[in-house]
């Protein structure tokens, strides 16, 4: 670089944002890469609890209590930076400072790229597979646990208190995951192909949010070193204000995952407004970059919000504060307010992408073009809207002013009126279809079956008249399951069915696939259906026991929980086998699907595509006579790729 | 990991001068959302703040809003807030002076913005030495603690922004000899003057946001 007097474009060495070679990377033990990381966050850890018991001791009231909390965040404040130090993700902030522009990205090869700070989109997207199923699996053994204490009203396997702590750290992990498990690695990998770009706009913000992510984990794993939290994962206070140390894992953990969102959604939402390629007009982006864009927009402005909130919740506990603390000037209801103004945009971050990913993937396997297709992303962006206005459907029946009650119940009503335009979107695209049945198809319509439950049961809770018989019992529980798992978590799997041939070349194997659908769709709705009714015989979430009649209701669910529980070992089973036992290469396109993100080479090239493309059409023309091209990829003529394929599959009409 | 994998090392990707050019827009117009896109997110967390604080005053649990009327301490205040806001303006005029081509003057502004924002920095942090009430004494002692870790953020980030900008511009400078980083049209110098411009418009959020906040803890 050094050389390039001229200035120009045309600079021998182009900056690392344009330029397309990367460089070779160290590959060995002495670079950075995950057990450095691990170091890093081990010597912190240490540090920062010495530290903070140093800073304790001259404290009375906390050296008489017996518990520093002050140490137990400083010790996981500087556990998050050392592994952050460690992986690598501060080298370029630090070296920013001596006014360095940004290396090229480094291209790892081999197995270990995937332990290392990996800037490449589609690695990043794969180490996110591998995290969020470490979230859901630690999450699934928890419920586990929860479903054996709820076998019996009277016999008891945990203590009450235990028993409150696992639940609450597995809805907190659970939460955590799916706020990224979509987003994280199929958004992360797929987006940049879809668009038709060669990189994210920010690949180090990329990687940061996958590290900070990976850091959440530890630190909400933490929280049952320390005694847990007995708060649920809603973290309401004044309970939150009682409880041990375990509570400042809750908030701190809340704090770094919500860090990891933002920087997630942020590097997506910048990349899908600057990085489409030419032709890529707002009207041909495809539906799942829409949900991604939607959910960027959410992620970005609502996790603020949890990050002030457990900051709050840490200075109380930590520095004395009374932010929560009624009596002291504070106000339980303020974290209420906080955690639910963040919480419902949330929970819409938790549904968007599921709904991206079916609308990508039904097409697919009905051979039309997608219903309605700008309907389906205003609805998208209207979700986005609204759901900042609605949080107080949350706080019915905890004592809010009763007049606001009817202005929020308009507002939740509102609000499910596009999330029906999506749902309607997908029963126009299955209206009269031929539909292949092929194991993503099925779990999309699985989604749709799911979420037709989940979405009416919302719209009960949200009739104020309802919601006061069944608020805070398991009909509540029942709903947001139905939505999350029975929407995003079943969309997720069709995902990764569907995108896994091109993610690592190998498909997997169908008849496993079929299993593990047809035990995870069968069992999830014998575990939660039930509970609805449970719900509506008044039993109460978090709580240990019940009342004797309702046993076997509870039963039943249980067992059809652990079987549930069973059919994900069918698709870790699949996945080893499949990919790494008995691999089989996948076709180019098995599906064919017309979707840009088939169309570059398998395995793709580090910069994804030979020629920046050019798209010449949206990607939904199914069974269409003489379609346009898809995009010209500057290799040849013009991709017709609908022509031939629905030359190829299209049956005589 | 699998010999799919190995054969991704075969295929080299090679780029054409528009290419560059695209990338090069896509990266300019990246910096330019981005600052935007980050000041919304920002002001979301200071609006977190600012609900609290209002939130806490109007409900006054236990008539323990503010007993007495207590005041964080208003010499500190008046210092950090004047600092923050000279190194906000100084990003904000000195950008004037780059876009008139005058390099070392832009740099003079920034540099004088960094010592400002730093001394700004250790003020906020020292003022917790000063500040005559206990944290959970009251819902506005609370908030002020909430806002003075806010703050030291924000000025942490101000100072982070202004210096390694300029950083990079003597990076620049001596990287490309003969660079005019102010009208060159050299990608860097094209990413640079972008950087710069979303560094001073935040700037201009940030005197905005903490005029706001510091009436609200200090003079209301
Ligand atoms: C048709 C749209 C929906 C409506 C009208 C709706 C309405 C509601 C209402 C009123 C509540 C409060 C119930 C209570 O606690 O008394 C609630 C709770 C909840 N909903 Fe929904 N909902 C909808 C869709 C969704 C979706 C798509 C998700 C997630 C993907 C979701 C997740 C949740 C969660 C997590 C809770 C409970 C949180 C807790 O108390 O722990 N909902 N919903
Ligand atoms: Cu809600």
């Amino acid at each position: 670089m050094t050389t390039s007097v001229e200035a120009g474009v045309e600079a021998p060495k182009p900056p690392a944002f344009i330029d397309i070679k990367p460089r070779r990377g160290q590959n060995g033990w002495l670079s950075q890469h995950v057990g450095t990381a691990a170091l890093g966050g081990f010597l912190g850890y240490i540090l920062g609890h010495w530290l903070g018991n140093f800073i304790g001791s001259s404290y009375p009231y906390i050296a008489n209590s017996g518990q520093n909390s002050l140490a137990v965040l400083l010790a996981l404040l500087f556990m998050v930076v050392g592994w952050l130090l460690g992986i690598g993700a501060l080298n370029h902030p630090i070296a920013k400072i001596l006014g360095r522009e940004a290396k090229g990205e480094v291209e790892y090869t081999g197995w270990t790229r995937y332990f290392r700070y990996n800037l490449d989109h589609k690695v990043v997207g794969i180490q996110y597979v591998v995290g969020v199923l470490i979230f859901f699996f630690t999450g699934g053994l928890l419920a586990m646990a929860i479903r054996t204490e709820l076998l019996n009203p009277t016999v008891h396997v945990f203590s009450a208190d235990t028993y409150i702590k696992i639940v609450s750290e597995h809805g907190t992990i659970m939460m955590m995951m799916a706020s990224s498990v979509v987003v994280g690695p199929l958004g992360n990998y797929f987006v940049p192909l879809m668009i038709g770009s060669r990189r994210m706009a920010f690949p180090r913000i990329e990687a940061f949010s996958l590290w900070t992510f990976i850091a959440g984990y530890f630190v909400i794993f933490s929280a049952l070193a320390y005694g847990g939290f007995p708060t649920g994962w809603t973290g309401y206070a004044p309970l939150q204000t009682q409880a041990g140390p375990g509570m400042v894992s809750y908030l701190f953990g809340f704090a770094v995952i919500s860090v990891g969102m933002m920087t997630a959604g942020f590097n997506l939402a910048v990349t899908i407004i600057n990085y489409r390629a030419p032709g890529m007009t707002w009207s041909r982006v495809p539906v799942f970059v829409w949900s991604i864009i939607a959910t960027a927009a959410l992620l970005t402005l609502a996790s603020p919000v949890l990050t002030a909130a457990g900051l709050f919740g840490l200075l109380d506990k930590t520095a004395q504060t009374s932010f929560y603390v009624t009596e002291h000037g504070g106000s339980s209801y303020l974290w209420q307010n906080l955690f639910w103004f963040f919480g419902h945009p949330e929970v819409y971050i938790m549904a968007l992408p599921g709904f991206g990913i079916v609308g990508e993937i039904i097409p697919v396997f009905t051979r039309k073009p997608l219903f309605a297709y700008r309907i389906a992303a205003a609805g998208m962006i209207g979700v986005a809207l609204l759901s900042f206005f609605v949080w107080q459907h949350h706080l019915f029946q905890s004592g809010i002013d009763p007049d606001m009650r009817p202005l929020f119940m308009l507002t939740t009503e509102l609000i499910s009126i596009p999330t029906g335009f999506i749902f309607l979107v997908g029963m126009g695209t299955l209206y009269r279809a031929k539909i292949r049945y092929e194991v993503p198809m099925l779990f999309c319509m699985a989604v749709y079956f799911n979420f037709l439950i989940g979405g009416i049961s919302g719209v009960f809770l949200s009739d104020v008249p309802v919601n006061v018989t069944v608020h805070g019992g398991f009909f509540v529980l029942s709903h947001f399951h139905y939505t999350i798992m029975g929407g995003l978590i079943f969309a997720f799997f069709g995902g990764l069915y569907f995108w896994l041939p091109k993610m690592t070349g190998r498909t997997m194997n169908k008849k496993l696939g079929l299993w593990h659908f047809w035990t995870m769709f069968g069992f999830f709705n014998l575990t939660f259906f039930p509970m609805f009714i449970i719900g509506l015989l008044g039993q109460p979430r978090r709580v240990f026991s019940y009342a004797r009649n309702l046993q076997t209701l509870n039963e039943f669910s249980s067992i059809a929980a652990f079987f549930l529980g069973a059919s994900f070992l069918i698709f870790v089973a699949n996945l080893m086998w499949s990919q790494f036992i008995a691999p089989e290469k996948a076709p180019a396109n098995p599906w064919d699907s017309l979707g840009l993100e088939w169309q570059t080479a398998t395995p793709i090239p580090h910069y994804n595509f030979e020629r920046i493309p050019v798209i010449m059409t949206d990607p939904y023309h199914y069974s269409e006579v003489g379609a346009p091209a898809l995009a010209d990829f500057g290799n040849g003529p013009p991709v017709h790729a609908s022509s031939a394929v629905a030359a190829a599959i299209e049956p005589e009409q | 990991m699998s010999d799919a994998f190995k054969a991704a090392d075969k295929i080299r990707i090679s780029d054409t001068p528009e290419e560059r050019e695209f990338e090069l827009r896509a990266h300019i117009g990246a910096i330019w959302s981005g600052g935007r896109l980050f000041i919304g997110m920002y002001t979301f967390l200071l609006a977190s703040l600012v609900f609290s604080y209002f939130y806490l005053r109007s409900s006054n649990n236990g008539i323990l809003w503010r007993p007495n009327h207590v005041t964080a301490p208003t010499a500190y205040g008046w210092t950090i807030y004047t600092l923050t806001l000279l190194a906000a303006s100084m990003a904000i005029f000195g950008q004037a002076r780059l876009r008139r081509g005058n390099v070392s003057e832009w740099q003079a502004a920034i540099w004088v913005g960094v010592v400002a924002a730093l001394f700004a920095l250790f003020m906020q942090i020292w003022e917790f030495t000063a500040v005559p009430f206990y944290p959970g004494s009251s819902g506005y002692a609370s908030t002020f603690i909430g806002y003075s870790v806010m703050n030291i953020l924000t000025i942490f980030i101000v100072a982070y922004w202004l210096e390694t900008t300029v950083a990079r511009s003597h990076w620049l400078v001596k990287e490309f000899r003969g660079v005019e980083i102010q009208f060159s049209k050299h990608p860097s110098a094209q990413s640079f003057r972008a950087n710069v411009a979303s560094m001073t418009y935040f700037m201009g959020f940030v005197a905005l946001s903490s005029t706001l906040l510091f009436a609200m803890f200090y003079l209301l």
